[in-house]
C-alpha cells in the first residue's frame, strides 16, 4: 500500500528515504530510527483520521521537518505530506491527489494501518469479551480476541499453534461471569490446563502472531516491534512465515489483498532466513545523531556478500552496517 | 541402522532421511533428532562437536550431512583423486571435517569411529527434488551455466518449480520434499546418475553396509 516515505529533519531521520515492499524486515542499532519509521506510520494514521488540506497543486515543502509518502497502485497518484511544528510534534497533513475521491479510498486503507509491540504481562490478565473486536497494540485482549472469532476460523489457528508447539494438545477458553475471558492451553500429556498467565513469554507471543496471520479480516499494514522477542531461534522460520502469510495471501492459497509487514528485529537468527529474499531486508544505519535507510539489495555487492556465510553472520560482523557504533579505545601512552 | 542426520531444516531431514533408507535397502533410526545448522558455513563449523557427541555420547553409527552447493565450486572426479583437496568444495571441505575429526577420537562405545555419509545438493536440494521431473535440471547443466557465467536457474526459480511458490510454508515444503524423495527412494539410479553430489552420499553410505567395517 505504501510505496515510500522519506523523511527530512524528523527526529534522527534528517535526510533519508526508502522504498517498502510488500514485506520489509529492518534491523539496526538502537536509536537508529527503526521504531521513528513506525511512528511516522502512525502519525500518518492519526491524522488521516481529521479533514486534510486536499490540493492538486504543487505546492513548496513544509520549512519545518516533514515525513512524504507516497503510495502503490491504485493510489500512486496520491501523495501525503506531514509537516511538524518540531522535531516531536507532527499535526499537519497535506494531501496532494488529482482526484479527491482516491484520497478517501487511500485514506480508509490508511486508517486500518495497525502496530503491536505484544506485552506478556497484559496478555496474562483476562480481558473482556467486550474488548475483543481486534487485536490491541500489545496483544493484551488475545483472549477477547479469539473467542470472538468463528469457530472455523479458530480451529485452523488451534492447528497451526499446535503444529508450532507440539507440547499442547489444543486451546479452550474459560469464561467468568463478569464477561472476562481467559484462554487455556491444554497440554498434550495429561490434558493439563495451562492458563495465559502461566503460558511462557515466546509461548503468548506465537499465539498473538497467530492471531494476526489468521485474522479473517487483516488491517492494511501491520508493524511489529521485535518480532523476534522471546521466541526461540529454531521458531523464527515458522514466525516469519506465519507473516509471509499475510503479505503473501496466494503463497498459502489465500485469496484476499496482501497486508504490508514492517518488522524489526535484533536477531541474526531471524535475519539468516531472508537470504534468499534480500530484497525485503532494510538496514537502517546510525551515523552519529543522524539515522537513514538502506536496502540490502542497494549494495552493488550483496550477491558476493551472501555467497560468504549466513546473512545474520555477516550482519554481526558490520560489514553491512547497521550496528552500534563503537567508542574507539584510546591512544597508549 | 542408527543414524544422525544434520540438515538446515525438518524438510531437509525428513527427505533425507527417505533417501538414505533407499540407499541403505532398509529403515533407520534416527538417533538425536533434529540436529540443526545455520548453512554454510555453520555446517562445517559445528560438526566437528556433533560428531564428537554422537561418538561418546549415543550409540549412532553414522552421521549424514548434506549442504547445497549454492554458488560454490562444484565437487568433479578430479577432487576425487588421492590427496586432492579443493579448498572452494564443499564436498572437499566436509570430508576433511569429517576426517580430522574423527582420527582424532578413540574408539567408544564398540566401534572405532562414527561412519561418513556426505553429500553436496547442486546449487540447492530444490534441484533433487526436480530431478526426473524436469530433464534441464542436472548438476552438469549447472555447471555449463556456470562455467558459461549464465547459471540456467537460481535457487529461487527452484524454489518456484519444486513448491509452486518460493515462500513456502514449512508443512508444504515437508509435504513436496517427501514426494519426491520417495519417488527417488524407489530407485537411486537416476539421481546418482544426475547429481554425482547425491551419488558421493549413496556411496559413502553403501560402505555402511560393507562388512569389512
Amino acid at each position: 500500500m505504501i510505496a515510500s516515505v522519506t523523511f527530512r529533519n524528523f527526529k534522527a531521520l534528517r535526510n533519508t528515504s526508502l522504498v517498502l515492499a510488500p514485506f520489509n524486515l529492518v534491523v539496526g542499532p538502537n536509536g537508529s530510527g527503526k521504531t521513528s519509521l513506525i511512528q511516522a506510520l502512525l502519525l500518518l494514521r492519526s491524522l488521516a483520521r481529521h479533514p486534510a488540506t486536499v490540493t492538486a497543486r504543487t505546492v513548496p515543502p513544509f520549512e519545518s521537518p516533514e515525513i512524504v509518502f507516497r503510495f502503490t497502485p491504485p493510489f500512486a497518484a496520491v501523495e501525503v505530506e506531514l509537516g511538524c511544528s518540531s522535531d516531536f510534534v507532527c499535526d499537519l497533513l497535506r494531501v496532494k491527489t488529482p482526484a479527491p475521491e482516491l484520497w478517501a479510498q487511500a485514506r480508509g486503507e490508511i486508517l486500518r494501518i495497525r502496530s503491536y509491540l505484544f506485552d506478556h504481562y497484559a496478555m496474562a490478565e483476562p480481558p473482556s469479551l467486550d474488548e475483543g473486536k481486534e487485536l490491541a497494540g500489545n496483544a493484551g485482549n488475545l483472549a477477547a480476541v479469539l473467542r470472538r472469532r468463528a469457530p472455523e476460523n479458530f480451529k485452523l489457528l488451534e492447528a497451526e499453534f499446535c503444529r508450532l508447539l507440539p507440547e499442547f494438545s489444543g486451546l479452550d477458553f474459560h469464561d467468568f461471569p463478569d464477561r472476562r475471558v481467559q484462554l487455556v492451553a491444554l497440554l498434550s500429556e495429561g490434558r493439563q490446563r495451562i492458563q495465559m498467565e502461566n503460558l511462557s513469554q515466546g509461548t503468548l507471543y506465537v499465539l498473538a502472531v497467530l492471531a494476526l496471520a489468521f485474522d479473517p479480516a487483516p488491517p492494511s499494514m501491520i508493524c511489529i516491534e521485535e518480532i523476534d522477542r522471546g521466541i526461540h531461534p529454531r521458531l523464527l522460520r515458522e514466525v516469519r512465515d506465519a507473516l509471509y502469510r499475510l503479505s503473501y495471501p496466494e503463497s498459502f492459497g489465500e485469496k484476499r489483498p496482501p497486508v504490508q509487514i514492517v518488522a524489526t528485529t535484533h536477531s541474526p537468527y531471524l535475519l539468516d532466513l531472508f537470504k534468499d529474499h534480500p530484497e525485503e531486508v532494510v538496514i537502517a544505519q546510525k551515523e552519529g545523531q543522524t539515522a537513514r535507510f538502506e536496502r540490502l539489495v542497494d549494495r552493488p555487492d550483496f550477491k558476493e556478500l551472501l555467497n560468504e556465510g549466513p546473512l545474520g553472520d555477516i550482519w554481526f560482523s558490520g560489514i553491512l552496517g547497521g550496528v552500534p557504533e563503537e567508542k574507539p579505545p584510546e591512544a597508549s601512552q | 541402522m542408527k543414524l544422525a542426520i544434520l540438515s538446515e531444516s525438518p524438510a531437509d531431514e525428513a527427505a533425507l532421511r527417505v533417501l538414505v533408507e533407499g540407499v541403505l535397502g532398509e529403515p533407520v533410526q534416527i538417533v538425536q533428532a533434529a540436529l540443526r545448522a545455520r548453512g554454510w558455513p555453520s555446517v562445517a563449523q559445528v560438526m566437528p562437536a556433533i560428531i564428537r557427541h554422537l561418538h561418546f555420547n549415543t550409540d549412532a553409527e553414522g552421521l549424514v550431512v548434506v549442504v547445497d552447493a549454492d554458488d560454490s565450486i562444484v565437487h568433479t572426479q578430479t577432487h576425487d583423486s588421492p590427496g586432492y583437496f579443493h579448498p572452494q568444495c564443499r564436498l572437499c571441505q566436509l570430508r576433511a571435517v569429517f576426517r580430522q575429526t574423527v582420527k582424532k577420537l578413540p574408539p567408544a562405545r564398540g566401534r572405532e569411529r562414527i561412519l561418513r555419509g556426505v553429500g553436496v545438493a547442486v546449487p540447492a536440494v530444490e534441484g533433487w527434488y526436480l530431478c526426473g521431473r524436469d530433464e534441464r535440471v542436472t548438476e552438469t547443466a549447472w555447471l555449463e551455466g556456470q562455467a558459461a557465467g549464465r547459471p540456467p536457474y537460481t535457487r529461487r526459480e527452484l524454489k518456484w518449480r519444486v513448491y509452486g511458490t518460493d515462500r513456502p510454508s514449512l508443512p508444504h515444503e515437508i509435504r513436496c520434499a517427501l514426494e519426491d524423495a520417495h519417488r527417488h527412494a524407489r530407485d537411486t539410479r537416476h539421481l546418482e546418475n544426475d547429481f554425482p553430489g547425491f551419488r558421493s552420499l549413496a556411496c559413502d553410505l553403501r560402505t555402511w553396509k560393507r562388512p569389512s567395517r
